[in-house]
């Protein structure tokens, strides 16, 4: 939305005659102090809490924080989740889009829907189903026992749950921006000779590189601060399966408040880091449908 | 796609194929895992889990807290879009990139910031406490996690179906002889009810489900402060596979029923322009 | 009258988006607001309408002051360019929308509905949602639902805008018909001149925020005032003629001198339509048509009924000349002939032929093209390239001669006058200005515009005469200066400071007579002000205080140069348009005001 074009008609609606200034002025005075009062309430103190909590004892023990071994592995655990995962993740997006938006086939909703899915189901469900596949009672339980692999309550399980509740996220941005782009461009570009990953590389990435990237950020985002799945899926085992929000649900059970406030900043920066990137790509003049 | 065009561009088979294979994987199997283990177990035992008093008072709690933090995000949510997409006034892009904050927030750490805020010698809760309304540990503070959670979807649907009332129908009300109430009334609403409903659902369906933001400030009291999340996960940690499965049959349902109920407003939404019932 | 007018005046950000803006309107006319995008017809129709403010003037509607009435009751009806329809609720809805709100029963409302239904020729849509319409019937039941509370005036906004043409015409044609069945006073703004002549009684002419023409579709056509009217209501050839006393020709400005005695010619601007263009095989064979010179055909397109061509003149001492931008190579006009006319003689592209003209108008306005006149030949270029004079000369699209004069502002006698300058004479704000303006004006220059190194086009004019022999002169310059600006224009007028009261209350008559003469004969509003002390001090503070100003002034004589002028001038801040007649007419005949 323009900023000009929106002040020039809020302009023109000042100017105009018979305005009852003074109940306009009340009203609007209301609505703003309101919204202003919510969102303090429920946005600002929370995240000002975060880091006054966080150097509550003073710098050097904010610091100190991060010198636990236990923390130490639980940001390494974080990161390397998210490096696998999101990469995955962009490539099913990518397929997907190009299989929903360039062609037409039977069972095309039923697809966008199951692609819907993770997102409308809660976390903890998100993770029990990989507990009710992988678990010791479970599905493959057994299988897996046997053969010495153990994917629930050990690393391979977290990534196998964060993918599941992040792999919609990438796809969600790019099927509606690729239908909405059109064809006509892959099309020239086959007739005049080029093969399907040249068309891809040279025409179809560059048109959905800012699509792509708000979904790689959001995916980003969730992946690192995913809890319900994780939790239900990790075993929170110190030091070995507990990723950051992990962490930070132990130290802060531990009452090492200091030191949960300590990871949450991390991962608030992160959150702020997220949405400043977000509003980048968005004034580029991409816009969500 | 053009109608009866033979496909020009390559890459069916492969995306598609991919595609499949991942969901299948990923989405499918575990799904029927779910629903096999839910299937295969005794009536008499899912109804025990699915109708315990525990149980029945976390639905209580998940489904009701959840109706009520979307209420009062349909309020609030429609207020801000309205202050959002109508006044001009300092920080109004701040607040407007802040709306997403809930959304890019790891939801670990808003439970404890929540909790922090509103507990009973935290920065607002004190003030609270004086006043005789504790939040963290009750009920509230549930409400209170489950609106935090559902906001920047209340605000989200709203905010652009506001801006895109276009100026000229209030403009043309007016000059028809219409007051700024009666044009907010039958002009306004009407075109943005479908959008505030949609809101409404999303926020619903997100604090039904929601885990992480909740547990901190709930306190997990059984059959007073325990969502139906929780109690799934209890389940788990007791390995009662089946009890969990059963549970979270029932949270899967009604979110298939919110989902449903969200693609037939979007379409009622659609349709209200084009077609009317007599 | 139904609708007034009187010197409305929008600013947005300092810019006069409309610009004192007086018009009446009368009982059932149609009056149709013409002009491009952004010349302020839309804003000046939303103010009428009540949803923008202004900052000056005042709007009456049968009789009743509305400035400061609320959109909501003043009794207008509004039809907006994208239809502006309720989408969530029916056609029957829409319409009784404001019976609705005068809280009028069902019955009545339903019969009013049928009655505009029927008006509007879309009986039987009622239960439909304007998302099952097209774009034609949308825009019908928009009109209806404007009319349905029986508005004193309705008011269009570019309605058209979104149709294709069939569609166009015959909406045009229903809404003519429902305005005169009613009886409705009515304004439609579009920047489509076709529309303009198809449906309007009477056409004013906006650019740049100011009402610059107003006249039958006819009478704007044939007989425009201005040039830009001349070009945007229809194809124009402009060309640059002399007129004397008793005639006019075509070619360029002679360069031999004038000695005393040769009548005194002045440079104008002839309007020749594409249509009056005669062609030829030769002189003799022109049948109607005065001749105007010889020509190859560059092209020719077949357009139906008729046949657009271009012919470059040859070069001759007598060819007449573009008004605008520098032609080189001789001048291409446009001609239009009809099917009888191609049949009399058929031209191809690369042929020979004589061009004439039936029909000349020559526009009444005195600026018709700039000459730069510096010292040397890098200053000349220096001013060639400033910037408000070539923002000027593309708005007005008149061209700039350039003529190196050494002798300029030299206290040498005059022993021979150089060729005489045509046009607004242009000199930079450096140097011995005001030696350099009366070596000028002995020399027979009768405008002279001094531009400062970093002129732009300005936000106020400052209009200002010494005597009254020169009023007429500066008014004419100021209206065809103001008329491709987007400027305030206020004439001061300064009395000595102990003026006593008698006299000021004659000087405040003066004022107003100013004001009239510039609306009624030269088109153009003012504001006026007055001010107490010596003239070009007063002049001089008012300017200072703010930036983006010009000034035009007239004087009678050139003694006025010097002395307290003389300072005015010498400072290069603003840019001043000089203006000279001599107090007697001796000889001169000007039918150009």
């Amino acid at each position: 939305m323009a900023g000009g074009a929106h002040s020039g008609a809020l302009e023109e609606l000042d100017s105009r005659p018979g305005r009852d200034t003074i109940v306009n002025a009340l009203v609007r005075r209301g609505l703003i102090g309101l919204s202003v009062a919510f969102l303090a309430a429920l946005l600002l103190a929370p995240l000002a809490v975060i880091f006054v909590s966080a150097f509550q004892s003073g710098v050097q023990a904010y610091l100190r924080s991060f010198a636990d071994p236990d923390t130490q592995a639980a940001i390494r655990l974080t990161l390397v989740t998210a490096a696998v995962v999101v990469p995955v993740n962009t490539v099913f997006g990518l397929a997907a889009a190009w299989a929903i938006a360039k062609f037409e086939f039977r069972g095309k909703s039923l697809l966008i829907t199951l692609i819907d899915l993770p997102i409308a189901v809660s976390p903890v469900i998100s993770g029990m189903l990989f507990v009710l596949l992988f678990g010791m009672r479970g599905w493959f339980g057994a299988w897996l026992a046997a053969n010495g692999i153990s994917l629930v309550f050990a690393i391979p399980g977290i990534m196998i749950a964060t993918l599941f509740v992040t792999f919609p996220y990438v796809a969600r941005e790019l099927i509606p921006l690729m239908q909405q782009l059109g064809n006509d461009e892959e099309e020239a570009a086959i007739t005049l000779g080029a093969g399907g990953w040249m068309t891809f590389f040279r025409v179809t990435l560059p048109k959905i590189r800012w699509g792509l990237l708000y979904g790689v950020i959001l995916c980003n985002a969730r992946a690192m601060g995913e809890f319900g799945a994780v939790s239900v899926v990790s075993g929170h085992i110190r030091g070995l399966t507990n990723t950051m929000p992990l962490a930070i649900e132990a130290l802060y059970n531990d009452y090492d408040f200091t030191g949960a406030f300590a990871v949450a900043s991390l991962l608030t920066l992160l959150a702020v880091l997220t949405l400043v990137l977000k509003s980048l790509v968005e004034r580029t003049g991409y816009r969500r449908r | 796609m053009k109608e009866g065009q033979p496909t020009v561009l390559p890459g069916f088979g492969l995306t598609l194929g991919f595609t499949t294979f991942f969901l299948s994987a990923v989405v499918l199997l575990p799904l029927a895992a779910l629903v096999l283990l839910a299937a295969s177990t005794p009536l008499h035992q899912l109804l025990d889990t699915v109708a315990s008093p525990r149980a029945l008072a976390s639905y209580r709690l998940s489904f009701g807290g959840a109706l009520l933090a979307a209420c009062i995000n349909l309020v609030f949510g429609f207020i801000i879009a309205w202050t959002l997409a109508r006044y001009e006034f300092p920080a109004r892009r701040l607040m407007d990139a802040m709306i997403d904050m809930p959304f890019a927030l790891p939801t670990a750490v808003s439970g404890i910031a929540l909790t922090a805020v509103f507990s009973a010698n935290g920065w607002l809760g004190r003030y609270l406490a004086e006043i005789g309304i504790h939040v963290a540990y009750t009920r509230f503070g549930v409400i209170l996690a489950m609106t935090l959670i559902g906001m920047p979807f209340a605000v989200r649907t709203v905010q652009p179906a506001l801006l895109e009332v276009q100026r000229d129908l209030e403009d043309a009300a007016q000059t028809l002889g219409a007051g700024r109430f009666y044009v907010f009334r039958r002009v306004v609403v009407p075109a943005v009810l479908p959008a505030i409903l949609t809101g409404f659902t999303l926020a619903f369906a997100r604090a039904l489900g929601e885990y992480g933001s909740v547990i901190f400030i709930s306190g997990n009291l059984p059959m007073k402060t325990e969502i139906t999340p929780l109690l799934i996960v209890i389940h788990l940690e007791e390995f009662d596979y089946r009890g969990a499965a059963a549970l979270g049959f029932v949270m899967l349902a009604a979110s298939f029923v919110i989902l449903l109920a969200i693609n037939l407003l979007q379409a009622w939404g659609r349709e209200r322009l084009v077609r009317r019932s007599a | 009258m139904s609708i007034t007018l009187d010197q409305l005046t929008k600013r947005y950000q300092g810019v006069p988006v409309v610009n004192d803006v007086s018009l009446e309107i009368g009982d059932g006319e149609f009056f149709v607001l013409l002009g491009p995008s952004g010349s302020g017809k839309s804003t000046l129709l939303r103010a009428i309408a009540g949803l923008s403010g202004l900052d000056h003037g005042r709007i009456a509607l049968h009789g009743r002051d509305v400035t400061h009435v609320s959109a909501r009751r003043r009794g207008v009806g509004l039809v907006f360019q994208n239809y502006a329809l309720f989408r969530h609720m029916t056609v029957a809805e829409n319409i009784e929308f404001a019976l609705r709100v005068r809280r009028m029963r069902a019955a009545e409302r339903r019969q009013r509905r049928q009655e505009l239904l029927r008006l509007v020729a879309l009986e039987g849509l009622d239960e439909r949602l304007p998302g099952q319409l097209s774009g034609g019937q949308q825009q019908r039941v928009a009109v209806a639902r404007a009319l349905a509370h029986k508005p004193e005036v309705l008011l269009l906004d570019e309605p058209f805008g979104a149709l294709d043409a069939k569609i166009r015409e015959g909406l045009r044609r229903t809404i003519r018909e429902v305005q005169r069945e009613l009886g409705i006073t009515t304004i439609l703004v579009t920047h489509d001149q076709e529309e303009a002549f198809a449906m309007a009684d009477r056409i004013g002419v906006m650019n740049f925020g100011r009402l610059l023409e107003t006249g039958s579709p006819q009478n704007l056509y044939t007989h425009p005032a201005t040039r830009f009217v001349a070009t945007f209501l229809g194809a124009a050839n402009l060309l640059l003629a002399r007129q004397g006393i008793d005639d006019t020709r075509w070619g360029a400005w002679p360069t031999a001198p004038h000695g005393a005695g040769m009548p005194r010619e002045r440079e104008v601007v002839a309007v020749v339509r594409p249509e009056e263009i005669e062609v030829a095989r030769s002189r003799e064979a022109l049948l109607s048509a005065s001749y105007l010179g010889h020509g190859i055909v560059e092209e020719v397109v077949f357009n139906g009924a008729l046949e657009r061509a271009r012919i470059r003149l040859d070069e001759a001492p007598d060819a007449p000349i573009l008004a605008h931008a520098s032609g080189d190579g001789g001048v291409l006009l446009e001609a239009t002939r009809a099917q009888f006319e191609q049949r009399a003689f058929a031209i191809t592209p690369g042929q020979s032929v004589t061009v004439g003209v039936r029909r000349a108008h020559i526009l009444p306005t005195p600026l018709s093209s700039f000459t730069i006149c510096a010292p040397n030949s890098s200053a000349a270029e220096r001013l060639a390239g400033n910037p408000f004079l070539l923002d000027l000369s593309t708005r007005m699209k008149t061209r700039i001669r350039r003529y190196v004069e050494p002798m300029l502002g030299g206290s040498m006698p005059i022993r021979a006058t150089p060729a005489s300058l045509p046009g607004t004479t242009v000199i930079a704000a450096a140097g011995d200005v005001t030696s350099e303006a009366k070596w000028l004006l002995e020399h027979g220059v009768e405008e002279i515009l001094i531009l400062p190194e970093h002129a732009s086009a300005p936000q106020r004019v400052l209009i200002h005469w010494t005597e009254d022999s020169a009023r007429k002169a500066t008014l004419a310059m100021s209206a065809s200066v103001l008329r491709h600006l987007a400027a305030e224009a206020i004439y001061v007028d300064v009395l000595p400071e102990e003026t006593l009261a008698p006299e000021r209350s004659s000087g405040i008559r003066a004022l107003l007579d100013a004001r009239s003469e510039a609306r009624a004969s030269h088109g153009l509003e003012i504001r006026t002000e007055m001010r107490f002390g010596v003239a070009a001090q007063a002049l001089e503070q008012r300017l200072d205080e703010s930036p983006g100003q010009m000034l035009i002034v007239g004087i009678a004589d050139t003694s006025q140069l010097a002395g307290e002028f003389g300072s005015l001038l010498a400072k290069p801040r603003w840019p001043v348009l000089l203006v000279h007649r001599e107090r007697e007419a001796p000889a001169h005949s000007r039918s150009a005001a």
